[in-house]
């Protein structure tokens, strides 16, 4: 368990962490923890069960869901701010949609889901603004999924064959 | 005899060929990308070659005899008089022939027609550049106008995307014009083993630049579901429709608003256009197939 | 008593009919090719004509929507008729036109030098609607940025004898434009026919020269009462009418009403209308080349928004059904041909109305369109 301190300096730095209230910032801080991760380290796979939100502060993971005879595809990228492995806060799906491997070095803030669930449940207030936040987050996921659906930079000849 | 009822203008016999084209010679072919070339052309007119002059963001309409015109953007440095690059994705008939050709043929080229790149308006402004895929070869040539007045713009900013890493234009660039003052990030929609960069839309990596709404220019080309969701993007950080520009593409027949092909509402995309405030196209840019 | 000297530029006149004839002959000396109405396949079409024997005497037309029908009356006037599918346009602004044609030299292309005969034509019968079109594609073929060669070299060359509409056709609506029946200005001649006479006014200098010698009165109170009397009547005559108040916004501010779809549905996409149209300007390029590929000739074709290829580019086609391309001619027409021209893009000629196989009224369209944006 890293220092508090030293946790909520780092989010201290992301936008949306900066309007919310401080004794919110704090009840995630005491259940999160920073994380230092190497180039191809594997965060997670799908499938797993594990329960850690994931932010980035520095470096880049990618998300990638294995396909048989291709391998693992990587389907999105997460950059600085994003957030990751929101699945295990959501009321019901507690497995890995996808697996999460670190690109390059970085450092990632951990916060422990289960105990973000029961946070949220004790204090109403904080588990608005965490679900109000998660809301715009799958949105805004939605719509780049469907961005890369329509495949707008495919040739007409490839848009005619299908 | 003949009588005219109205005075007749003296014209050189030249202009009285409509459509008449200048012949240019392929000094050059180099490949981008899959099914996409730059083609190097110099006037066969020394005199021609040496005062041609372009601003950025303008066309020329490339004609292979036989064939017909496509509207080709120059993607070269405004400043090199020498030749001029014409980077062509090979999509039509006229395109592919043009494929088949090779350096010492001679094509058609008729230009430079349309509007420009605001490179005078946006100096003193931050530049955020958003395009994708064959979007970005008519913004070269207004990247190469930063990087030689760079002093006369903030900060600048080119985020690309493409689908796959090899459909990245211009890849061999990035860092030459990382190293001139422009931060550029790039991004594709679908990843493949080789990639270790950004994967994910243009659009969706708006957030991650800090854009000053008030003192920020946004210039956009690309397929235009990208361009629509890159305005949006634009107007939800409370940029005005007035400070962004978009470059359009339509079936260009003539290149000179005569022949009616290019019209969207009121404006010939080939003489009012290609180039647009984003506010004069407003009213109408949503109305499905208009 | 016969006038011995020139008439005056401005000034009214009378001719005997069989004068009429002197007046082409004396075009035909001058290098004219006279073009007028001849009756051609139960229609009316723009021929060359060589005396009055060619014109339509003794006819006139009826027409509906999709339906045109020459009449024979009891009448012996020439003038009687109004216009059938062909419009001056077709002289100005060829339906085809070789562009150029190009030779093989090494490894480059040589334009071949082409004799090109530029005929100079003589209009015979333009109505007001007419000449008002006219005017509208000078605006659109002889700008500041761009002139086709083409159209200024017939266009400088032409003499035009317009004609005063005394009895306009049920499809025609040039008064909802003000474009008509009356003609105005930039005219040779223009002419309006009485029962034993015709009544010229002089526009030009060019027409001065043209009627030397040809026996002439000076138009008495009489008969330019006479005229007068026939154009208001003529004005009065014509029940079909468009109200142009409200364009272009109306079209422009509900470009996405279900009303597109509806007229969609009955518009066949045929291109009849853009054809008769006369303003209509839209066109296109085709190469032809020599089987052993060392000649290429290059042509301008007339092209319509309604052809499913119009809008087709590189990404696919921009405008891919029926009632997208309904509305891109008639948003054109009736609405950002404002913008581009500073007119709407209609004369009032009615021949979309005539012409149109679908039965599509663009008067009444209008109308369904406003009640349908009320609701």
């Amino acid at each position: 368990m890293q220092n508090e301190a030293e946790v909520i300096q780092e989010l201290g730095k992301i936008p949306w962490f900066q309007a919310i209230k401080p004794e919110h910032l704090k009840k995630i801080a005491e259940i999160s923890h920073l994380k230092r991760i190497k180039s191809g380290e594997v965060l997670f796979r799908e499938g797993d069960q594990d329960d850690y939100l994931y932010i980035v502060i520095k470096g880049r993971v990618a998300l990638d869901i294995f396909i048989p005879h291709r391998g693992k595809v990587r389907i999105n990228t997460a950059e600085p701010w994003d957030l990751f492995g929101w699945s295990g806060v959501t009321p019901n799906l507690h497995q890995r949609t996808a697996g999460a491997t670190a690109v390059v070095d970085g450092l990632l803030v951990g916060i422990d889901a289960a105990k973000l669930r029961d946070a949220c449940e004790a204090d109403h207030d904080l588990g608005y603004v965490v679900m109000r936040r998660l809301v715009n987050i799958v949105a805004s996921r939605l719509l780049v999924t469907r961005l890369q659906l329509i495949d707008m930079f495919a040739s007409p000849e490839e848009k005619n064959a299908k | 005899m003949i009588a005219t009822n109205t005075a007749t203008q003296l014209v050189t016999p030249q202009a009285e060929i409509l459509l008449n084209p200048q012949w240019a010679e392929i000094t050059n072919i180099t490949p981008e990308a899959d099914g996409i070339s730059t083609y190097w052309l110099r006037f066969r007119d020394s005199l021609e070659q040496q005062e041609f002059r372009f601003e950025p963001g303008q066309f020329n309409m490339l004609y292979l005899p036989g064939f017909g015109e496509a509207a080709i953007s120059i993607s070269s440095d405004p400043e090199d008089h020498e030749k001029l690059g014409h980077t062509i994705r090979f999509v039509g008939n006229v395109t592919r022939a043009v494929s088949r050709l090779k350096v010492g043929d001679v094509v058609g080229l008729r230009g430079p027609f349309g509007t420009y790149w605001p490179m005078k308006a946006m100096e003193g402004k931050d530049v955020f550049i958003a395009c994708g895929g064959i979007g970005l070869p008519p913004l070269r040539p207004a990247i190469y106008h930063i990087i030689r007045n760079r002093e006369k713009y903030g900060k600048v900013t080119l985020l690309y995307g493409a689908r796959t890493s090899g459909d990245l234009m211009f890849p061999h660039e990035y860092d030459v014009w990382r190293k001139a003052g422009i931060d550029v990030e790039v991004t594709v929609d679908r990843s493949d083993a080789n990639w270790n960069g950004r994967v994910g839309v243009v659009p969706m990596w708006f957030y991650q630049f800090r854009i000053d709404p008030r003192k920020t220019a946004v210039l956009t080309c690309g397929p235009e579901v990208m361009i629509r969701f890159v305005i949006f993007e634009a107007m939800a950080r409370r940029i005005s429709a007035e400070s962004v520009y978009v470059s359009l593409e339509r079936n260009m027949k003539c290149g000179q608003g005569s022949c009616g092909h290019c019209q969207m509402g009121p404006y010939f995309i080939c003489k009012d256009g290609p180039v647009f405030r984003f506010d004069e196209l407003q009213s109408f840019f949503n109305v499905e197939e208009f | 008593m016969p006038n011995e000297h020139l008439p005056e530029i401005g000034s009214t006149i009378t001719i005997q009919k069989p004068a009429f004839n002197s007046i082409l002959a004396r075009l035909k000396e001058y290098g004219y090719l006279s073009i007028g109405p001849r009756v051609k396949n139960e229609s009316l079409v723009y021929e060359s004509i060589e005396s009055l024997d060619d014109l339509p005497q003794g006819y006139s037309t009826e027409q509906k929507p999709g339906h045109y029908r020459l009449i024979r009356e009891k009448h012996s006037r020439y003038f009687d008729i109004i216009p059938g599918a062909h419009s001056w346009k077709q002289f100005l602004f060829p339906s085809r036109v070789e562009l150029f044609e190009l030779y093989k030299n090494g490894n480059g292309w040589e334009t071949a030098t082409q004799r090109v005969e530029t005929p100079s034509y003589a209009f015979i019968g333009v109505r007001a609607c007419e000449l008002a079109a006219i005017q509208i594609q000078d605006n659109i073929f002889m700008r500041s940025d761009f002139t086709d060669p083409i159209y200024r070299a017939r266009r400088t060359r032409v003499f035009i004898i317009a004609v005063n509409c005394t009895h306009p056709s049920e499809t025609c609506f040039c008064t909802s434009l003000g474009t008509g029946p009356r003609v105005k200005e930039e005219f040779d001649i223009s002419l309006t026919e009485l029962d034993d006479v015709f009544v010229l006014t002089i526009g030009s200098e060019v027409a001065k020269r043209i009627l030397t010698g040809i026996p002439f009165e000076d138009a008495s109170g009489y008969i330019l009462t006479n005229v007068e009397h026939k154009l208001t009547h003529a004005e009065q005559q014509m029940r079909r009418k468009l109200d142009t108040t409200d364009l272009p916004e109306l079209i422009l501010n509900h470009l996405d009403d279900p009303y597109w779809n509806e007229i969609g549905k009955r518009c066949l996409s045929c291109a009849n209308c853009t054809q008769v149209c006369p303003t209509c300007f839209c066109w296109d390029t085709s190469d032809e080349m020599s089987l052993d590929g060392n000649a290429t000739k290059r042509t301008r074709v007339w092209d319509s928004c309604f052809n499913p290829g119009y809008s087709h580019q590189a990404g696919g086609n921009t405008r891919p059904t029926i009632y997208s391309r309904y509305r891109q001619w008639l948003s054109h027409k009736l609405g950002t041909w404002k913008q581009q021209y500073g007119t709407l893009g209609c004369v009032g000629c009615g021949r979309c109305i005539t012409w149109c196989p679908a039965e599509i009224d663009i008067t009444a369209e209008i109308v369904t369109l406003r009640n349908e944006v009320k609701r």
